[in-house]
């Protein structure tokens, strides 16, 4: 067991963490304002090929390890702004469309995603579901060499912007309750295609979340991803996939909240001296800081096995079980530090919490992955 | 078009900090980087590769972690990386660098151009890249905010205090950068994922054709005396009354009082 990053990794956290001090710190506080970032964003991070990293070259990625992806993940955490969702939708997507595609798939669609002309997006989530996908009501009808969508989906991330997402389905010709949810690839300018503006969170101002409905959209069937009948497998890839990057992410946070209160604790002076020499204090540093540890080293296995091509189903939810509370936990306690200084918006640590709350929920929710986590156990 | 690009290791002056006892900077686990203004001189030479195609070849002296910093420019996009290492090499000054890095240029041949930057962070004397251009006989254009190449020629603006000249040399030529140049840019993943992949050509003294002692230590006319930190003079603050306007009045009387202005 090798607890050290390669040289090339150390140097991409580098360059990763030397991307968000030039293109993202500047322009946090705008996305807040507007709630939205700036539309050259992902134009941005394909210029410094952070897209399709874990793409093969000849489809215009980068071909590197989902280890790297997690690195940088966690720098663009620990910037405390949205802005590593629109990459990492488009590198999970990507992800997914190279592992899942036809070679016409591929080519056609991985490209776009990995040079940074279109947004990814990806669909699950509708009014009346999130976590169970017998309850989906998009449809998808076959017509001659299309299928004709209707329906509404909810939440979806980035799907207002231009570019692909891959939605799941009920396939209007398969009977199988438990095998008749496609993959559809949508070309998010469809005609028919519109969306609703971007729904307002307690977090993550700019997530561009938005509702989206489908009216007689028609997509190509050479469009479908994988096979028909076999979206679900598919999405409970990408979501695995999500969930350890999502964990990354969750890392970097908790790594700026910590850095924050030890910060704070040498600044602050309490009866004439700096919070830090209070021996409660430094127990709540030490707590924090082994708690910011254990959730990257998990972090970083689950991503090794998925290099490794291993089951990552399992560990992916552990990371929800685990990483997620305990993050949540650092945020709280960061804040907690700061006294009233951390409820107030003069300082970043309220805005780390509130992200922190959405991991529980996002990419699966917190109790679906102990139910995923606890049946393996005992089947 | 051929270009050579002169880097220095420094440490990281974010992460300095000085023994208050004696006053002198610890150097202990502090980490290297690139000379920051260095990567204005790999910048600007990246940027005249993708005008006028060519290769970029980076080129260092110093102990055997410069090798860190070859790898970092290999990872922002350079072609080649040549470097200098030699116990002989120790305790140069910046004539002898500029002789070192002389006789690799030598070595190396074939370039159109040399970039440097302007002055190292931690040496700043801004004379390697000067000297450089002397040991070669080639024209030096220095403090370089803009650079144009155009027929064998090259131009450059260089800023001098608080005006502007437009400078012209044939090439070969030698240039240092300024800070405000340009913005070095973020290596991109896939090139340091191929930074690694590179070769690294290491020479040492007998590999270059020159006179041993004028390398390193020997090789250097200045020598260091003493390295002290200067005795600070405590001043005494005075709070100036009254209103914004009036404060400000006495705050000027005092300076010419003192001659200042
Ligand atoms: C910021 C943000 C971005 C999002 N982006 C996307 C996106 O890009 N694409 C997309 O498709 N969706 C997206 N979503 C939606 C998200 O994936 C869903 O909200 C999530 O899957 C949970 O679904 P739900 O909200 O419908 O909750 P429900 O499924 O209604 O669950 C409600 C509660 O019941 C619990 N529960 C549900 N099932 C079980 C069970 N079997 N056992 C125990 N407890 C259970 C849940 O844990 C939860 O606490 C996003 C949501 C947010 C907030
Ligand atoms: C403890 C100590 C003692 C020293 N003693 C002396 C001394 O006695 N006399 C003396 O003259 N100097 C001395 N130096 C300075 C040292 O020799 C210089 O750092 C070195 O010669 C480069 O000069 P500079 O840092 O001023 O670089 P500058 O001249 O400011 O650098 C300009 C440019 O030249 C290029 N360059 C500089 N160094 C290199 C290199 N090694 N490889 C490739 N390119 C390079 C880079 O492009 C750089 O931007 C001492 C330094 C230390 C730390």
């Amino acid at each position: 067991m090798d607890f050290t990053l390669s040289p090339e990794s150390k140097m991409m956290v580098k360059a990763a963490s030397d991307f968000c001090e030039k293109e993202i710190l500047p322009i946090a506080d705008s996305i807040i304002e507007n709630n939205d970032y700036p539309e050259d964003l992902l134009v941005k991070f394909a210029k410094v090929r952070m897209l399709g990293l874990a793409v093969p070259k000849e489809y215009g990625g980068v071909g590197t390890t989902n280890l790297n992806i997690i690195l940088i993940a966690e720098e663009l955490g620990k910037t405390g702004t949205v802005c590593a969702w629109p990459m990492l939708m488009n590198n999970s997507t990507a992800e997914t469309i190279y592992r899942w595609g036809s070679e016409a798939v591929r080519e056609k669609f991985l490209p776009p995603l990995c040079d940074g002309s279109a947004y990814a997006s990806t669909a699950f989530t509708e009014p009346a579901t999130g976590s169970d996908p017998t309850a989906i009501t998009t449809t998808a009808v076959p017509d001659g060499d299309d299928f004709i969508v209707n329906g509404a989906k909810r939440y979806i991330t980035g799907g207002n912007k231009k570019g692909y997402g891959v939605f799941y389905v009920k396939d209007g010709e398969l009977k199988d309750q438990k095998a008749n949810v496609t993959a559809l690839i949508v070309d998010k300018s469809s005609e028919g295609y519109t969306t609703s503006a971007p729904w307002e969170f307690m977090g993550l101002e700019g997530m561009n979340c938005v509702d989206v409905f489908f009216k007689d959209v028609r997509v190509p069937k050479s469009n479908v991803l994988g096979e028909r009948g076999n979206g679900f497998r598919i999405l409970l890839h990408w979501i695995a996939v999500e969930r350890i990057e999502q964990a990354g992410y969750m890392v970097g946070l908790g790594q700026a909240a910590l850095d924050q209160a030890v910060k704070y604790t040498k600044e602050r002076l309490v009866r004439g001296k700096p919070m830090a020499f209070m021996q409660g204090i430094q127990w709540m540093l030490g707590d924090m800081k082994s708690r910011v540890d254990a959730c990257r080293y998990l972090t970083y296995r689950a991503a090794c096995i998925h290099d490794e091509e291993g089951p990552f189903d399992v560990v992916s939810s552990e990371l929800k079980i685990f990483v997620v509370p305990t993050i949540q936990e650092v945020t709280r306690m960061a804040l907690q530090i700061h006294g009233a200084y951390g409820y107030s918006k003069e300082y970043k640590i309220e805005g780390l919490f509130r992200i922190a709350a959405h991991a529980g929920i996002v990419a699966s929710s917190t109790e679906l992955n102990k139910t995923i986590a606890g049946s393996a156990l005992v089947r | 078009m051929n270009i050579i690009v002169c880097i220095k290791q420094v440490p990281d002056v974010k992460e300095v900090s000085w023994d208050p006892k004696t006053g002198s900077l610890i150097r202990k686990g502090i980490p290297s980087i690139i000379n920051p203004n260095d990567k204005n001189a790999i910048e600007a030479a990246l940027q005249l590769r993708e005008r006028h195609g060519g290769e970029v070849t980076v080129l260092s002296m110093g102990p055997s972690q410069v090798e860190d910093a070859l790898r970092e420019a290999l990872g922002m996009g350079v072609d080649k990386a040549i470097q200098l290492t030699s116990k002989e090499f120790a305790g140069s000054d910046t004539w002898a660098t500029s002789y070192a890095l002389g006789l690799a240029v030598r070595k190396i041949a074939q370039y159109d151009l040399i970039i440097c930057g302007k002055e190292a962070i931690d040496g700043m004397t801004a004379q390697v890249g000067p000297q450089l251009a002397e040991c070669l006989n080639i024209p030096q254009l220095t403090y370089a905010l803009e650079i144009e190449v155009t027929n064998s020629k090259v131009k450059i603006k260089q800023k001098l205090g608080d005006f502007h000249r437009l400078l012209e040399a044939p090439m070969p030529a030698l240039i240092t950068v300024e800070r405000e140049a340009n913005k070095p840019r973020v290596a991109p993943m896939d090139t340091i994922l191929e930074a690694y992949g590179k070769e690294i050509t290491l020479w040492d003294a007998d590999d270059l054709d020159g006179e041993d002692e004028n390398f390193g230590l020997k090789g250097s006319p200045t020598k260091l005396t003493r390295v002290y930190t200067p005795k600070l003079i405590k001043g005494k603050v005075e709070m100036l009354e009254g209103g914004p306007e009036e404060a400000a009045r006495k705050c000027v009387e005092k300076i010419r009082a003192r001659y200042i202005i």
